[in-house]
């Protein structure tokens, strides 16, 4: 096992590299200069000879290469750079924005799978009658429905109409649940969905009806035979969804005014702060590989019949 | 059943401690004015420093009631005395006299020595005041320096207004950016940067009481949930309210205070003279109703004549009104007539403009509206919308109409926009607006000390672009600010976005 970690380990060499220069040398097509965007950004318009200085100060008059390879080297001494806009280390802007979107993305995924399984085995017991139709009828609806839209709502509901959190999220247990909960919305609305198939097929089995033949509590059943042969899905789409909450959500994060990382990336990007933007694309591949690793070993563990570092399942 | 009962008890008896409470106490007032009330803002921005001479910060630390500048904007875009009483220039040499009895919050004088440092430390750290580093600078006394331009500098006791030339004890000051000692009514109490600033009272100001107690501030970027804050008492005040949410504040004006004023941000236009012949671009100018564009953005913006406020005396033009029959009859002398679709055409090819935008400022909405507009009296158009203009349509000047959004008037004088759009050496010459005599008399503006005879010239100058069609100014932001009812001088009045809570902020309870 420790040699299929390593390999998958040195696997990700080519990968940042292969990323990072793609990402550096589609920041430098695209239009836009990231001294002016600095210089201007409240409005007020500055000389030709400013943003020249500022462009030489930056370094931007230099050749595309000679700076992807001036940050690679300073990558490899354990340097982000500095960010073109405020000026500080780039490492220490991701990790803020980092462990303010862990924190979120801890609760709503904590939320979201304390809410899909129940809902997504009751939905499954009760195939086809009321509560399964009402359960997934707002799935859909959840599922559907926009980030932006789930935000609004459910400050307007929570903050404005029966004012049971504050409309300025803090960080607080109060302040993380409504963020939180938008995010977790959609996801619930996946969760049950998929819960709901993999029980379904799970109680189709054979050795369900055995149990239930030999007279084993049905309770029983569910939650010892069939949840726990139902967990590797659960860990997959979880997974899955790791992955795409720790790039941050954007939308969540400037509506409750939480300092992740998606908007952080977001307000990098309008702002042309290369630097930034290149040590978020660096951290997430490492991100997302870390997790998919996780996730793998996460099989293993549950199933050991699994190699799930082949991928098999 | 006992312990049912036991519990509801306990419960009850927890629910009415929770209610008890003294009413709250009147807010307490010292002889001077001074109470003990804060206020709660909510910002669109936030930044990671208050090192007030790096980038924009100084605006905020402004805002905070934190630093203040040599000179500041008043309502009417004047310069007036703020640390320092007076500049007199005899041409190329300023000289600049501190008021008496200005100090920073620990109590140490403000001195002319510590101004001139205070000035070539901007211009080190901030790239937009590089150019005072040309400058000579010294103190002349306690009270007193000189400021020597290389050439005559006209303007230079507005730019002293500009937020990032604050006056900060640099020889005290150990953090830069999270406790600089300044001068302003209040003190940092916390900072978080990019989150929540809290100021409290300098016991020590210079101006005399300071009536509130502190205040806090808290970075929201959109404007719903500022919204809903202002409703839900979590905030005091914020600006840039949206035209929805000044719908809603007026119906209670017992809550809430809405203060609309003009400011100095212009939403405006070029036509691309090297694609758009005279008829056509006059037909534009003809055809785009600013007043209907103001009142669809319901209170935002106020129509504008030309880029500057019309109570500046720099702000005196005169603009054609709607004529869309003039309009249409203009494009028919041209050669153009009506196509089957509506659409005028000449020599098979419809009259179709490229209009280009990026989504900010409500220029969006303005784009849609002057599409509309257009197409009603037959000129069709498409919308190009940019993320990034100054990368794109700016510099290649691939669009017909490009519309913007900037500040025109940053410091209560009309050079700044003037030389930045009008002149043909500025980016905006790709829209092919060439006159000998605006840049004759732009570079008259530019050493012209007599400020009549400055604002004269302005309006020459914008004259001249707008009879040549050049360029469209369709409106000025408004500064919309809604207070809770009982806060007041929160700079509701003035039209710079730079100033908001000072000595005399307050508010009752």
């Amino acid at each position: 096992m420790g040699r299929t970690i390593g390999k998958r380990l040195l696997q990700l060499i080519p990968v940042l590299l292969g990323l990072t220069l793609l990402v550096y040398a589609l920041m430098d097509l695209a239009p836009g200069d990231p001294a002016a965007k600095r210089l201007q950004a409240q409005g007020v318009a500055v000389s030709e000879e400013t943003l020249d200085a500022a462009r030489e100060e930056m370094g931007l008059n230099r050749p595309f290469l000679v700076r992807y390879g001036d940050w690679l080297l300073g990558v490899l001494h354990g340097d982000l750079g500095t960010s073109y806009r405020d000026g500080l280390p780039v490492a220490a802007k991701l990790w803020k924005g980092l462990k303010n979107t862990l924190v979120l993305t801890l609760a709503s995924l904590a939320l979201s799978v304390a809410v899909s399984v129940p809902l997504g085995v009751y939905t499954a017991v009760r195939q086809n009658r009321a509560g399964d139709y009402v359960i997934r009828f707002l799935s859909f609806v959840g599922a559907s429905m926009p980030n932006f839209l789930i935000s609004v709502l459910l400050m307007y509901f929570f903050c404005i109409r029966v004012k049971i959190f504050p409309v300025i999220a803090k960080s607080s247990v109060q302040g993380l649940f409504l963020p939180a909960l938008a995010l977790a919305v959609p996801l619930m609305s996946r969760f049950v969905r998929q819960i709901r198939a993999e029980v379904l097929e799970e109680l189709s089995k054979p050795y369900v009806a055995g149990a239930r033949a030999r007279g084993v509590k049905e309770r029983y059943v569910l939650y010892k035979n069939v949840l726990h042969n139902t967990l590797s899905a659960v860990i997959t789409i979880v997974g899955l969804s790791v992955g795409g909450l720790l790039g941050g959500s954007v939308v969540v994060e400037t509506i409750f005014s939480w300092r992740g990382i998606g908007k952080l990336a977001m307000d990098s990007i309008t702002a042309r702060d290369y630097p930034v933007i290149q040590g978020f694309v660096l951290w997430m591949a490492v991100i997302f590989v870390a997790i998919n690793l996780a996730t793998d070993l996460a099989y293993r563990a549950l199933d050991p019949r699994v190699d799930g570092l082949e991928g098999g399942r | 059943m006992k312990k049912t009962l036991a519990l509801i008890l306990a419960l009850v008896m927890v629910l009415a401690l929770c209610a008890c409470g003294t009413a709250p106490a009147p807010a307490a007032t010292a002889a001077g004015g001074e109470t003990d009330q804060t206020v709660t803002l909510a910002e669109s921005f936030a930044y990671p420093s208050l090192d007030a001479h790096k980038d924009y910060y100084g605006w905020y630390t402004s805002i905070y009631g934190m630093t203040e500048t040599l000179f500041k904007m008043d309502d009417n875009s004047v310069a007036q005395p703020w640390l320092a009483e007076s500049a007199e220039s005899d041409g190329s040499t300023w000289t600049v006299t501190l008021r008496d009895g200005i100090c920073f919050s620990n109590g140490k004088a403000v001195t002319a020595d510590m101004v001139v440092k205070n000035l070539q430390r901007a211009a080190k750290e901030n790239d937009r005041f590089a150019y005072l580093a040309g400058y000579e600078m010294k103190a002349t006394g306690d009270k007193t320096l000189t400021i020597t331009t290389p050439e005559v500098y006209p303007t230079l006791k507005n730019d002293l207004a500009s937020p990032e030339l604050a006056i900060m004890d640099l020889d005290d000051t150990t953090d830069f950016d999270k406790a600089p000692i300044c001068t302003g009514p209040f003190v940092i109490s916390s900072f978080e940067p990019e989150g929540t600033v809290k100021v409290v009272r300098n016991e020590k100001y210079w101006g005399g009481d300071v009536k509130l107690a502190g205040a806090t501030f808290l970075y929201m970027q959109e404007d719903d949930p500022k919204q809903m804050a202002m409703q839900n008492g979590e905030i005091d005040g914020y600006t840039s309210v949206t035209a929805a949410a000044l719908e809603t504040y007026r119906k209670a004006p017992d809550t809430y205070k809405v203060s609309v004023v003009p400011a100095t941000r212009l939403q405006f236009y070029a036509l691309n003279e090297n694609r758009l012949d005279a008829a056509v671009r006059q037909a534009i100018n003809l055809t785009v109703d600013k007043n209907a564009i103001a009142k669809y953005l319901n209170g935002t913006v106020t129509a504008a004549t030309g880029p500057f406020g019309t109570a500046t005396a720099y702000g005196k033009v005169t603009v054609p009104a709607v004529d869309t029959a003039k309009a249409k009859s203009l494009l028919e002398a041209d050669g153009y007539t009506l196509n089957a679709n509506g659409i005028y055409e000449k020599g098979g090819k419809a009259l179709s403009l490229n209009i280009c935008y990026y989504a900010a400022r409500s220029l969006d909405t303005l784009a849609t509206l002057i599409q509309e507009q257009l197409k009603a009296i037959g000129i069709d158009s498409t919308l190009t919308v940019e993320e990034d203009p100054d990368g794109t349509y700016i510099t290649t000047g691939d669009f017909d109409i490009a519309l913007y959004c900037m500040i025109a008037d940053k410091a209560g004088d009309p050079y700044y926009f003037v030389n930045a759009v009008l002149r043909q050496s500025s980016r905006w010459a790709i829209a092919g607006f060439h006159s000998d005599a605006c840049e004759a008399l732009i570079n008259q503006l530019q050493y012209e000390t007599d400020t009549a005879k400055r604002a004269e010239l302005a309006n020459q100058i914008v004259q001249l672009s707008i009879d040549d069609n050049a360029f469209g100014y369709v409106g000025l932001f408004n500064k919309t600010t809604v207070l809770r009812a009982g806060v007041t001088g929160c700079s509701e009045t003035c039209p710079f976005d730079f100033y908001e809570i000072d000595a005399n902020t307050s508010k009752t309870a």
